[in-house]
């Protein structure tokens, strides 16, 4: 093992002695499907500039730092009090990730119901079906080294598992808890949720740092619905100002069913999420609002694909982005549908608002539609804040920085609202004038 | 209480204003009419500081202190107010929200205390009702989907929350019709005080049927031509504006 040369590298990572235990655990029933992705990923180049979908996302971070795997072992030093801050959503079963690993000392007790199975990656010896198990890696092909990498070396997450007609009466809150080391850590949560016929959950997923520090998040979910099951996912990305976070999000419907995602990305360098609905049974409805926050230097990329497959599914897509300083922002929405999805009511919309003339939108919203009676539309438009609106305010007592503060949230105000708990909404809506305060 | 003196303003490099004086007391309610294009609702905005709008001569004495030292806000704060002409939408900007901000705003730049979210909804309430306005536009966004009438009405309702020592109201007759502009005048009624001024900016006369003016003055090519009572105003309805050999322009 060459660990100086491949510092930075994918092999490199690879033969990290943490990366060599889990790829050697026999006692783990992950181990076949590590090992898979892990001959996938040697195949696998980093994604580079003249690919279309990382076009104006360079991954040459990967290179430059020398990211070690979190260890296998949980992290156990931390105290509820430590992270008394993040815990705001009232009410939510709880599950605390620290360093991508499970911590039973800052969780509740895992929900006992009928028709529920619930366990974590790293304890196999849970309540879930080896049927349920065995579509981790299914739902989400392997489209860039990132996702293989996370199956490979998936640090721990949650198999939820619904049985038909199971409700979850509390949302199941995920925790993501990140705790910098000196070297740069690198972490893969990994979580697989499984609805079946008429099952209803609410499921919030959270990252957020403790203190300021470089690490680089590489989450993967998956989410599988069967008919008439419904999810409300919420996901909020609250990553470390020098972190870089990737989060790959693919969910399968079948018919009637109903997924809604918010997804608030504020914070990171560098944040990607890819995020794919498949509308594969008749008359299943999926529903995203998207926030995208840009403050100065910061990355913010989210490329969403929605494949209406089956006829009579409806899509509501509605993403909006404020950029501050150089903030750069990405959106890449792609509609595509397939023939037989006859009667598809689509709608997809980007809007940006840009507080500096530094900063730089890249938008592409695509519709690709080979039925021939559809309703589909997207739109995108980038803008300036409104001066009119400004000395309105201004007029009125208010300062200029509250001003702009207001209006920012005004603009997000539709997936700010999107946010079911009161708690976690409120928490959003003064991040974001935080992170876009007086420039 | 407001003394402007030889008043210069220009709007896009043209001079609008071109040496305005106007004096107006405590208590008092001064009307400025005049043909369009005459400069009345620069004279408006520059009272209120809009960008865009700069004066390039002259003085604004407000209370003791020059008006055009102060940005927009220490102007709200200071006890002016400005009812717009067209009162902007504010997509996503909570209506009962941006009013508890912008008044708490205003007394914090006065060195008092922030009015607490009951204290504030209980004066929300009754300041309503003296308005006549529909409690469920407060939920709404600010004026967003609001007929003419009620955008109008928000205004006479922030008015009555913020309490000013000087409103100037800009054409806020335009686009009423005679229910809406009889309760938009009643609100600005109940809001006469003897420590309230008014500046009432029309083109025509007929809201001055419902509020009665102290004063009239008739504004032309930025200086103001003729001063007088409310008989003023009269005269002018009758022979309209050519009698002061001023050019009428269709409204």
């Amino acid at each position: 093992m060459n660990i100086d040369a491949a510092a930075g590298s994918i092999s490199g990572v690879l033969q990290q002695p943490t990366a060599q235990a889990m790829l050697n655990a026999s006692d783990d029933w992950l181990l076949p499907k590590r090992k898979l992705a892990a001959g996938e990923l040697l195949e696998m180049p980093l994604p580079e500039r003249k690919q279309e979908a990382w076009r104006y996302t360079s991954t040459a971070f990967f290179e430059e730092q020398s990211f070690q795997l979190a260890p296998r072992e949980p992290f156990r030093a931390l105290e509820i009090s430590d992270i008394e801050d993040l815990l705001v959503a009232e009410d939510t079963y709880r599950m605390v990730f620290v360093n991508g690993h499970f911590a039973p000392q800052l969780s509740d007790r895992l929900p006992q119901m009928q028709g529920l199975g619930i366990e974590t990656l790293s304890n196999g010896a849970g309540t879930v079906d080896a049927s349920v198990r065995e579509q981790l890696a299914s739902i989400a092909p392997h489209r860039h080294v990132f996702e293989a990498m996370n199956t490979a070396l998936a640090s721990d997450g949650v198999l939820l598992h619904l049985a038909a007609g199971t409700q979850l009466d509390k949302p199941l809150e995920l925790l993501h808890v990140t705790v910098g080391a000196e070297e740069p850590t690198l972490l893969h949560p990994r979580h697989l949720i499984v609805a079946e016929a008429g099952a209803k959950a609410q499921v919030i997923e959270r990252y957020c740092p403790l203190g300021e520090s470089r690490y680089f998040t590489n989450a993967l979910i998956e989410v599988s619905l069967a008919e008439g099951a419904q999810l409300q996912h919420q996901r909020l990305q609250e990553e470390s100002s020098e972190a870089q976070h990737i989060s790959d999000l693919h969910v399968r419907q079948q018919a009637k069913s109903d997924y809604r995602l918010v997804q608030a990305s504020l914070g990171g360098a560098w944040s990607r999420s890819d995020v794919r609905l498949e509308l594969l049974g008749e008359q299943a409805r999926a529903e995203v609002d998207g926030l995208l926050i840009a403050s100065d230097r910061q990355l913010n990329d989210m490329h969403l694909e929605v494949r209406h497959v089956a006829p009579g599914c409806s899509s509501r897509e509605s993403v909006k982005g404020i950029l501050d300083g150089k903030g750069r922002i990405v959106f890449d929405g792609h509609i595509h549908v397939a023939r037989e999805a006859q009667k598809t009511d689509a709608v997809l919309s980007n809007d940006n608002l840009m507080l500096s003339r530094s900063a730089e939108v890249d938008t592409k919203p695509q519709l690709e539609i080979f039925a021939d009676d559809v309703k589909c539309s997207h739109g995108t438009t980038v803008g300036e804040l409104d001066q009119n609106m400004l000395f309105y305010l201004r007029s009125r007592g208010i300062g200029p920085i509250q001003a702009q503060r207001m209006l920012c949230q005004g603009f997000a105000q539709q997936p700010i609202d999107a946010i079911q708990d009161e708690a976690l909404r409120e928490r959003v809506s003064r991040q974001l004038a935080a992170r876009l305060g007086g420039n | 209480m407001l003394s402007i003196k030889n008043l210069q303003a220009q709007v896009e490099g043209k001079d609008i204003l071109q040496g305005l004086d106007l004096d107006v007391g405590e208590g008092e309610v001064h009307a400025i009419m005049g043909p369009n294009g005459s400069g009345k609702s620069t004279l408006a905005h520059v009272l209120a500081g809009r960008p865009g709008y700069s004066v390039t001569g002259g003085s604004v004495d407000f209370l003791g202190s020059d008006l055009l030292e102060l940005e927009p806000e220490e102007r709200a704060a200071a006890g002016v107010f400005l009812a717009m002409q067209y009162p902007v939408e504010l997509p996503g900007v909570n209506n009962t929200h941006f009013l508890k901000e912008a008044l708490n705003a205003q007394r914090r730049a006065r060195g008092e205390s922030e009015l607490d979210s009951v204290a504030f909804l209980k004066l929300v309430r009754e300041k309503l009702a003296m308005v006549e306005m529909k409690p469920e536009l407060l939920k709404r966004p600010v004026n967003s989907g609001f007929s003419g009438g009620e955008k109008k009405r928000n205004e006479i309702l922030q008015m009555a929350v913020f309490e000013p020592r000087l409103a100037v109201l800009d054409e806020t007759d335009s686009g009423l019709d005679i229910d809406a502009l009889r309760t938009v005048s009643d609100g600005v009624n109940k809001l006469r005080d003897p420590k309230r001024s008014v500046i009432l900016v029309t083109h025509y006369q007929r809201l001055l049927h419902y509020i009665q003016p102290d004063y009239v003055h008739v504004l032309a090519n930025g200086r103001i031509v003729r001063s007088g009572d409310k008989s003023l105003a009269l005269e002018l309805e009758e022979k309209g504006y050519g009698w002061l050999g001023l050019d009428e322009e269709a409204a």
